[in-house]
């Protein structure tokens, strides 16, 4: 009972992590249409100005510094992805596969300059002590990273929630996200609402890059790898667009890894793609999405 | 007509003078060293044209086709080392395994059209990737791929003085892949594959079957690249993990793009030139004189994705249609002007 309570939180806390990065590649996708493969490096920026900010702080940071550290990060990495949308993305406006094309040529730059100044190695990320204790939930000793990322990820499904729902910048990003062409027509400005989408994507993945490099023990220009190509499956199984399917998908995804990893070692991944693809011949527009006129 | 009347004449001589070389006296191209960074630039350009039929001729922006160079590459490799077959035999398995492989993932993630068709073959590519880096049956050598049995394959693509042997089987197959090419893409087929590019519904309303066509399309690519991936498997001496790398379609679409897609000859210039720079630029680096730049800009220089990604950024956004396009601008541009 105890190692599956242990793996099934586990799991959660993988999938939180899955679900920051996802959140913002699929809102992006819904509305913009881009397929955004700059999305690893806005996780890789976010994680090397939060692993900065920390170690000004020494080798071992307070929970409200580690907080700030990771706040710091997300805001950096949503600047950066503020500019490359205003410098490159608008650019190439309904261009979907330029587009595209575009991000890829930003995720080799990115990880060139960061591997450039900093070598690939993994460096120490500075985190609070309690990260390495441990919780007793039923009888199952849970490291207590995982609660950071589990909460940060319900607060951010949250605050994503709130922010579609009740303001008028939400309202304008559903309306997009159903049909971008019709408030166009309606004289609404949709470009606004496409440079929040980058803000807040990138603002989600750099507070995930901070948090990844506690969970793979230190930063490296490296570490987005793998992250984003779970983001991508997490989008096509919750439904592009819908934050609601990333959710449900990337928890589901964590935690079928975990045990799938426990019960027959190393299977993990391969257990994932079979699940993405019985979900395309079954529902090939996700769990939560809609079908495209 | 676009086409310069020489140009079928030139790329005769191109070939003959290639394919020559090797043994004409006292030449760059006598030394194993360029020998050997040729042949794996052959390979590259062929590979190039086989997602060049993908992405440019047919419209599918694949990331996962790595996944059915290294299906090429395993392949022959463990069915050689483990003595069932004669290298010959082994490539032509290897070939009919990925391209039965390409035919499942094909028909599953087809189902999906654009961007989440991208995304899906990513997926399958990685997992790919994956298992052939956890060794199941101790069949793939996990992290550190296998070594090719050297005692297995025929003797004349053995040792430093035969690396011309190697340069040749290279230079071959990317002819062979270019002819393959060629003839699919001005078949009926490769007429079709223009039109679910340029206009899939119309297609569909002429009556014909989309997804077999885009399968059909997927699978030449697959086999294609087992091909290329089995003359790999010579030039390198072993098979790798890193053949499998999703950066390795990064790098096919970065050559095509940056040859310019639909033109065939772009895709494997483009594909040439970028392997060469990639090898070359790694020796430029280790030169004293680069080390003498501040560490700020050198570090990210000696990168190669440095230059490449911003080089690629730059086509994308101004120069679409890379080389070949920039080429055909110009002659577009110097026909019209005798004409007035």
């Amino acid at each position: 009972m105890e190692a599956f309570i242990l793996i099934g939180i586990t799991g959660i806390g993988l999938g939180a992590l899955y679900f920051l990065i996802a959140s913002g590649l699929s809102l992006i996708y819904g509305l913009m249409g881009v397929l955004n493969f700059a999305h690893g490096s806005f996780l890789t920026v976010g994680a090397f100005v939060g692993f900065w900010v920390a170690s000004k702080m020494g080798f071992e940071t307070t929970i409200p510094e580690f907080l700030l550290a990771m706040i710091i990060g997300g805001l950096a990495a949503g600047l950066f992805a503020l500019l490359i949308e205003q410098l490159l993305i608008t650019r190439l406006y309904e261009r979907h596969i330029d587009q595209a094309l575009v991000t890829v040529g930003v995720s080799l730059v990115v990880g060139a300059v960061l591997g450039g100044w900093f070598g690939n190695d993994l460096r120490m990320f500075p985190t609070p002590m309690w990260f390495l204790t441990a919780i007793d939930i039923g009888g199952a000793q849970i490291p207590a990273d995982r609660v950071i990322y589990i909460s940060t990820a319900i607060l951010l499904l949250i605050g994503n929630w709130a922010l579609l729902k009740f303001t008028r910048i939400g309202l304008i990003i559903r309306a997009g996200v159903e049909n971008r062409h019709m408030v166009d027509a309606l004289g609404i400005n949709v470009r606004k609402a496409f440079s929040t989408v980058f803000f807040l994507g990138g603002f989600a993945a750099g507070v995930g890059g901070v948090l990844v490099s506690v969970y793979s023990n230190g930063v490296s220009p490296l570490i987005a790898g793998s992250y984003l190509i779970y983001g991508f499956i997490v989008v096509v199984i919750g439904g592009m667009g819908s934050v609601p399917g990333s959710f449900l998908a990337a928890m589901l995804i964590g935690i079928i890894k975990q045990f799938a990893n426990y019960y027959a070692t190393g299977l993990g991944d391969f257990v994932v793609v079979i699940l993405l693809a019985v979900v395309l011949l079954i529902r090939p527009q996700g769990l939560l999405g809609k079908v495209r006129a | 007509m676009l086409r310069w009347k020489y140009s079928r004449p030139l790329l005769g001589v191109v070939m003959a003078l290639l394919a020559l070389a090797p043994v004409l006296g006292n030449n760059p191209l006598s030394r194993p060293g360029l020998q050997q960074t040729m042949a794996v630039a052959f390979i590259w350009g062929g590979l190039a044209l086989t997602y060049d039929l993908l992405f440019g001729f047919t419209g599918l922006l694949s990331f996962g086709h790595a996944l059915y160079f290294a299906t090429g590459v395993y392949v022959t490799c463990i069915l050689i080392n483990h003595e069932v077959v004669s290298w010959w035999l082994a490539s032509l398995i290897a070939i009919a395994v990925s391209a039965l492989l390409a035919l499942l993932v094909g028909a599953a993630s087809l189902r999906t059209t654009g961007i989440t068709f991208a995304m899906v073959t990513l997926a399958f590519g990685e997992a790919g990737h994956v298992i052939l880096e956890r060794n199941f049956f101790d069949l793939t050598g996990g992290e550190n791929g296998i070594a090719l049995n050297a005692n297995l394959i025929p003797q004349f693509w053995i040792s430093v003085v035969n690396t011309k042997y190697i340069y040749w089987t290279a230079l071959a197959a990317m002819a062979l892949t270019y002819a393959v090419i060629w003839w699919v893409t001005e078949s009926s087929a490769g007429r079709v594959f223009a039109a679910l590019r340029d206009n899939e519904l119309r297609v569909q309303v002429l009556g014909l079957n989309t997804q077999r066509f885009k399968l059909l399309a997927f699978v030449i690519s697959a086999a294609l690249a087992a091909l290329l991936g089995d003359v790999m498997l010579l030039a390198a001496g072993s098979a790798a993990p890193r053949f499998a790398d999703a950066g390795v379609t990064i790098s096919l679409l970065l050559m095509v793009v940056l040859g310019g897609a639909v033109t065939r000859w772009g895709a494997v210039i483009g594909g040439i030139i970028y392997s060469v720079a990639t090898t070359r630029m790694q020796d430029l680096t280790q030169q004293d004189s680069f080390k003498t730049i501040p560490k700020w800009i050198g570090g990210p220089i000696s990168e190669p994705a440095f230059v490449l990604g911003l080089l690629f950024i730059f086509v994308v956004m101004f120069a679409p249609g890379g080389l070949s396009g920039a080429y055909y601008k110009l002659r577009l541009r110097a026909i019209t002007k005798k004409s007035q």
